[in-house]
């Protein structure tokens, strides 16, 4: 009897492993990834995760007398400040950005294919170096007052542009950022399909109705995106801020962390973390709003427009915006590097900054290339629920600001960690946590293109998962597993806050020296490292562009 | 069959709970540890070996050489609240006089230390604060010391077992531009700042933001000498009326300097620095508080203290011995400008007033370390510590 009673249970017990074992192989269309490479790629996304959830549960923990001194006091005012910035300056990119790319691409202002790739160069200059040039043209005491003052203009007063003022803060941010609209928004309006607009015009409408009513619709999500990508810049940036002493959420974090008040710095990096999620929340409701489709078999590529007598206006637009966002920063800079050059500061202090900012940042685009690949494997050979999770907690270092990244970091090491605490792993491992995303993104795209046909073939001749990977995959998809790193390694060096906060003494990277060097207006000695900043920079920006 | 089933449950384990990983091939893997360790272990105690014999090969040359100057190497790490053009010089030529290798870190806040106590980072602490040091002191954070040459250093500028010392002091008063403003019409006092006119004054005046550790000193001095209440309103008027906040006093006086503001509240020996810049120079300077009723200028001081329980111990007590040779008490200064405290050395600016023709507020030094966290919470609440404009 109770040997039949034992059987039974085994039997009833193994039917149940038979079921969860059904539903595994259906959660993951019956191709389950192997052991090693799904503990690998959970690791690593509970990994990039860690840095957040500290900061929330400190920030909750924080006590109600912290919370109600906050909110009744700091939060109103920050939150004013923050969110008018980031409201007028993507309102501006948006307009500077979609108005570029109009005129480059679809009318015949001189010189339209050599402008769509130089209006795109702000991308490269490092929004704390633009606000450098800035404050040395417009400053109180810069370039701008001597020519004001000794001459003709000195007849409307005395020179009284404030840079340290919202608006000098607006224009700065603006001008750096508005290439993430433009390369979007060019992108579109190249794919448009010349049809729409012929129906348009033979209805009788003006270019200026057809603009209206059918381009800028067909814009829309494009000018969406790029949005998102700018607020969520603004939101997070530091350095640019911090120098034209505006402050923002970002820049009380960094005063408060800096100031050892932790739990006030939480609680702000809680209301900063809800912002960014409400704003990515808005970009996903607003693309399941808008959805176009253009069909392909009809396509024919948009007809160039006749400027006419608008045509030297659109070309000094053209040109102001590149002087203003281009010709004078990259001027400055070049200006004070040689004044600086000539002074003797390109020393070996100099070198040593820069090889502690190569160090630092080729660590970190190393290790991004070594943990991209489970992750982008996983997902796109594996997809599920669970690799796409996966995938999805990869993202919030990269979607946060620094600050809150640096944050987390310095609870977890300083407290979990010790070993690592205030060493260079530790600012390698944040720059890991904050664009490991942009590995991912290079990587896939690449293996998008990799059959898994491939992959069966190797497998079928009987190589194991792991050995497919290595001796399959691995080498064609390798341009695009670089081009992340490479991506990674500018992002690094050009990184401020995070590398600010978690910096060990006696380690100071390029970016630290531009902005220590900076806010001291020695900008002979800021000049030739911001410059060497922008220069790494533009290698990548033919990737970028391709990618637009 | 069996290999999925292990796969599966291990799988799943994992998905929900990462600690519950690798149970399974506990086995295979531990005894591969096993090995591996015990691989690592022979290998690191060839090193171990090896670096014996290296030691006592160096120990041996040193008795060679005989008792030459205590041989110092390795390295000490710094953290200096300080501007780091201070500093630099000064921990510069320690480098070269010891063949110590510096680490430091600049413009760092006072309660990093206490963030670190159970994982201790510095070595030695140098601050513009004496109400920063003194508090650390008072949270057990800093190291007491026996410096050589201590004495001469008044026992007032040093804590009690010298946890630290002080070595160069200052005066709070106000840098003006002389083509903006008379000297009668900047503030003569403190208080004078309660008063809102001075907001309409033609480019205004300029103060450090609040987390300043220059400013944390002048309120705590404010609050010793008029206690909270009226110490908040000062805070809240100058919040109110300054034109111009900056991050540190070198903002204000360029500032200052080039016209921007009529005038600044800063350490005198801004004033010192301002004058020797090539070009926006025609600033003069106001010492607050000086009449027969005043309370006197408001005073602090900066120096270095050793922290407890910091990495390199050895180097940390060598440092403070070097730091108060009366060479090095000067370089401390430096390019700071300020005045020693040592009264047998000359002040590097030669025209500074000495701090025995002022009329200086009367408040033991220490005090300001009772009033640190407090005052800290002061500013916090009036807002000021994160204003800039």
């Amino acid at each position: 009897m109770s040997n039949h009673h034992e059987e039974s249970g085994v039997k009833s017990s193994l039917t149940v492993l038979q079921k969860l074992q059904r539903q595994w192989r259906h959660m993951w269309n019956g191709n389950p990834p192997g052991f090693v490479l799904l503990l690998i790629g959970t690791i690593t996304g509970l990994l990039m995760s860690v840095p957040l959830v500290y900061v929330i549960v400190r920030s909750l923990s924080a006590g109600a007398d912290s919370w109600a001194r906050l909110i009744g006091g700091r939060i109103p005012g920050l939150l004013w400040n923050t969110l008018s910035l980031t409201v007028a300056v993507t309102v501006m990119a948006v307009i500077i950005g979609v108005s570029l790319a109009w005129i480059v691409i679809r009318t015949d202002v001189p010189g339209r294919k050599v402008w769509q790739w130089l209006l795109a160069i702000p991308l490269v200059i490092p929004p704390y170096v633009g606000a450098v040039t800035y404050i040395i043209v417009f400053g109180p005491s810069g370039w701008m007052r001597d020519i004001w003052n000794d001459g003709f203009l000195s007849v409307f007063g005395t020179y009284s542009l404030n840079v340290y003022s919202f608006w000098g803060v607006f224009f700065v941010m603006t001008m750096f950022t508005y290439p993430y609209v433009f390369l979007i928004a060019s992108a579109s309006l190249r794919k448009m399909n010349r049809n729409f607009e012929e129906v348009a015009r033979s209805q009788g409408m003006t270019t200026s109705q057809v603009f209206w009513k059918v381009n800028l619709p067909l814009l829309r999500p494009a000018i969406g995106a790029g949005a998102i990508l700018i607020s969520l810049y603004v939101l997070s940036d530091f350095g640019a801020i911090a120098m034209m002493r505006y402050v923002t959420f970002t820049a009380a974090i960094y005063y408060q962390r800096a100031g050892f008040d932790i739990p006030s710095a939480a609680v702000l990096s809680l209301v900063l973390i809800v912002l960014t999620v409400i704003i990515l929340w808005l970009e996903a409701f607003s693309r399941r709003r808008n959805k176009f489709y253009q069909t392909s078999n009809t396509y024919r590529p948009p007809e160039i427009l006749k400027l006419g007598r608008w045509k030297p206006f659109a070309f000094l637009y053209v040109v102001l915006i590149f002087s203003l966002a281009v010709l004078m920063p990259i001027y400055v800079l070049v200006h004070w590097t040689i004044v600086g050059a000539g002074a003797g500061v390109i020393d070996a202090g100099f070198f040593e900054y820069a090889l502690n900012s190569v160090q630092v940042s080729g660590l970190a685009a190393l290790l991004c290339m070594v943990l991209a690949l489970p992750l982008i494997y996983l997902k796109s050979r594996h997809p599920s629920v669970i690799s796409s999770g996966i995938d999805k907690l990869s993202y919030t270092g990269y979607a946060l600001p620094g600050v809150i990244v640096a944050l987390g970091m310095v609870f977890v090491f300083n407290n979990h960690l010790p070993a690592l605490y205030n060493t260079f792993y530790m600012i390698a491992i944040a720059f890991v946590v904050r664009f490991l995303p942009q590995a991912m993104q290079a990587g896939e795209a690449s293996l998008s293109l990799v059959s898994p046909r491939m992959d069966e073939a190797a497998r079928s001749l009987g190589y194991p998962a792991w050995k497919v990977m290595l001796k399959v995959t691995l080498p064609s998809i390798l341009p695009g597993i670089l081009a992340g790193g490479a991506l990674v390694f500018v992002s690094s060096i050009k990184e401020l806050p995070a590398t600010l906060m978690l910096r060990p003494p006696g380690f100071d990277t390029l970016a630290v020296r531009v902005y220590y060097e900076a806010s001291e207006a020695l900008y002979a000695q800021a000049a030739p490292g911001a410059l060497l900043i922008v220069l790494v920079s533009i290698l990548p920006l033919h990737y970028l562009l391709k990618r637009y | 069959m069996k290999v999925h089933y292990k796969v599966l449950t291990i799988s799943l384990l994992s998905a929900g709970l990462l600690a519950a990983c690798g149970a399974e091939d506990e086995g295979n893997n531990g005894s591969e540890e096993t090995n591996g360790g015990a691989n690592n272990n022979a290998a690191e105690e060839n090193n171990a070996a090896e670096n014996n014999n290296a030691a006592e090969n160096e120990e041996a040359n040193e008795e060679d050489g005989g008792e030459a100057a205590e041989e110092l190497d390795g390295e000490l790490v710094v953290y200096s609240s300080r501007n780091e053009i201070f500093v630099d010089a000064l921990l510069e030529k320690f480098e070269e006089e010891t063949g110590v290798e510096v680490l430091a870190l600049h413009e760092v806040e006072p309660l990093q230390l206490q963030e670190e106590a159970g994982n201790v980072q510095a070595d030695i602490f140098i601050s513009n604060d004496v109400g920063a040091m003194e508090y650390l002191n008072q949270q057990d954070l800093l190291a007491p010391s026996e410096p050589e040459n201590v004495d001469t250093i008044d026992e007032q500028f040093r804590a009690e077992n010298n946890e630290w010392v002080a070595l160069s002091t200052r005066a709070r008063g106000f840098i003006y531009n002389k083509d903006m403003i008379e000297e009668e019409d900047v503030p003569q006092r403190m208080e004078d700042l309660l008063d809102d006119s001075y907001a309409d004054v033609e480019g205004g005046y300029a103060i450090t933001r609040g987390g300043n550790g220059g400013m944390i000193g002048n309120v705590s001095a404010l609050r010793y000498e008029w206690g909270d209440e009226e110490t908040q309103d000062w805070i809240e008027s100058i919040q109110e009326n300054a034109s111009g906040i900056f991050e540190g006093h070198g903002d204000i006086r360029r500032a200052v300097g080039e016209g921007t503001h009529a005038f600044g509240l800063v350490n005198n020996y801004y004033y010192h620095q301002q004058l020797e810049e090539p070009q926006d120079n025609n600033v003069g300077f106001v010492y607050a508080d000086q009449g027969d009723d005043d309370m006197g200028a408001i005073v602090n001081a900066a120096g270095a203290g050793m922290v407890e329980g910091g990495p390199n111990q050895e180097n940390a007590e060598a440092f403070m011995d070097w730091v108060l040779e009366e060479e090095n008490q000067l370089a401390f200064v430096g390019e700071s400008l300020e005045v020693p405290i040592n009264p047998d050395l000359e002040p590097p600016f030669e025209e500074a007033v000495p701090f025995s023709e002022l009329h200086v507020q009367d408040m033991p030094l220490r005090e300001l370390g009772d009033y640190f966290e407090d005052t800290r919470q002061l500013i916090e609440d009036a807002g000021l510590d994160l204003e800039l404009r």
